[in-house]
């Protein structure tokens, strides 16, 4: 099983999924980013997924969990750089990660992780 | 037995062919003489029936058939030219040939009528298949080229896009929109992209599905997307069917869905020169002097 890396900038975590989740690793990287985000006290995470080309409905539920369990421990989440092959097919498998916030790019994240954070 | 048939129609061709004229004539003289004229059609005619004769002398052979075909095709001759004259020629044939016949029992009835549909079907079989295939080409090549004009995308200004719908929208249409639009979004690193649907004359549930489906995936790759040109029966049809529209932003036109893609990422037009003020100006200069 693979650990995703889970990077610390300042009050950010950075996190860039490049290999294609599976199941276990999901959860697994589900639990290390609460911890982190216990440990390190950040105010916001990017979870970046210009690498990943496929995505099931359980990882995308997955997700979802995890940017709702970040926000009730403080720290905002916005995915970047998803796919339009992955988008297509989270909206055909109707997962539409309505309170999500995401951006075209990590770059593009970071700012709105600032915008919101400041508001 | 067909080959003495057949020395019978090419042996009295001349005959044949003043009758299957007269035939074609009395048929279609009110049809076509309007559009053609009777010079033109009297050729075509006799140009016509000599290609008949030829494959109907030498079985087989395609190449006069052929060329005929393609050249009356390119012409626009309607295709019920070439069956209905094929089926004078079968009547005019056939007809010939019984008058011709000492004997007449089942039997020999039987013959003629078989060897003239020998002649006769496959080249009937043959016109309709040119022709079928050149309506096919043209259907696809039609279908290229509006799949090329189906969704263009627009990079107007840095991190801008504006995808400009005109004409109805299908489910093969949505998909392909989608796709470019995702696609585009990513390239041009778009933050806003608006989708205008000025030129959609229908927007019925299943286009709104569609659209409120690409809007959302516009979403998850990152970007705003924001549905513009919303004209006053459309918004009267989409309250009608019950869409619920209110989740992303809509503008009734280009402009003003431009102008808060300018808000969204942070930016305003301005004037550089107030006008206002030139006038002012101006006339202040007037009063000095």
């Amino acid at each position: 099983m693979m650990r995703i890396p889970i990077l610390k900038l300042h009050n950010y975590l950075l996190i860039s999924i490049q290999i294609d989740l599976d199941d276990q690793t999901a959860i697994q990287f589900q639990e290390d980013l609460l911890k982190k985000i216990h440990e390190t006290g950040a105010t916001g995470v990017v979870i970046d997924l210009t690498s990943v080309d496929i995505v099931d409905s359980y990882i995308a539920k997955v997700l979802g969990d995890v940017v709702s369990m970040s926000d009730l421990m403080g720290a905002k989440v916005v995915l970047t750089g998803i796919q339009p092959a992955v988008a297509i097919t989270l909206i055909d498998l109707g997962i539409h990660l309505k309170d999500v916030p995401t951006s075209l790019d990590l770059e593009k994240g970071l700012i709105k992780l600032r915008q919101e954070l400041e508001e | 037995m067909d080959t003495v048939l057949q020395d019978i129609v090419l042996g009295n061709s001349d005959e044949i062919v003043k009758k299957w004229i007269n035939e074609v004539e009395k048929n279609s003289v009110h049809k076509y003489s309007l559009t053609i004229s009777e010079e033109l059609f009297d050729s075509t005619n006799r140009e016509f029936v000599n290609v008949i004769f030829v494959s109907v002398q030498n079985q087989g052979s395609k190449d006069d058939l052929k060329d005929f075909a393609e050249r009356i095709i390119n012409f626009g001759w309607p295709l019920n030219y070439l069956t209905e004259g094929m089926q004078a020629f079968r009547r005019v044939t056939t007809n010939f040939i019984i008058e011709r016949s000492e004997t007449l029992d089942a039997e020999r009835f039987k013959q003629v009528l078989e060897s003239v549909d020998e002649w006769v079907d496959p080249i009937v079989n043959f016109l309709v298949s040119e022709y079928s295939g050149s309506w096919e080409s043209t259907v696809s090549l039609q279908k290229v080229a509006l799949q090329e004009l189906s969704a263009p995308l627009i990079p107007v200004m840095d991190g801008i896009t504006v995808m400009p719908l005109i004409g109805t929208i299908d489910t093969e249409r949505a998909k392909l929109i989608m796709e470019n639009l995702l696609e585009g979004a990513i390239k041009h690193n778009a933050e806003v992209v608006l989708i205008d649907i000025t030129g959609v004359p229908v927007v019925d549930t299943m286009v709104a599905h569609h659209i409120i489906q690409a809007a959302e995936a516009v979403r998850l790759v990152g970007s705003t997307c924001i549905l513009v040109g919303i004209r006053p029966e459309i918004a009267q049809t989409i309250v009608n069917l019950g869409i619920d529209l209110s989740k992303f932003p809509t503008k009734s036109s280009l402009r003003k869905g431009f102008q808060s893609a300018l808000e969204i990422t942070d930016r305003a037009v301005v004037n550089l020169k107030d006008k206002g003020n030139e006038m002012e100006n101006m006339i202040d200069s007037l009063n000095k002097g």
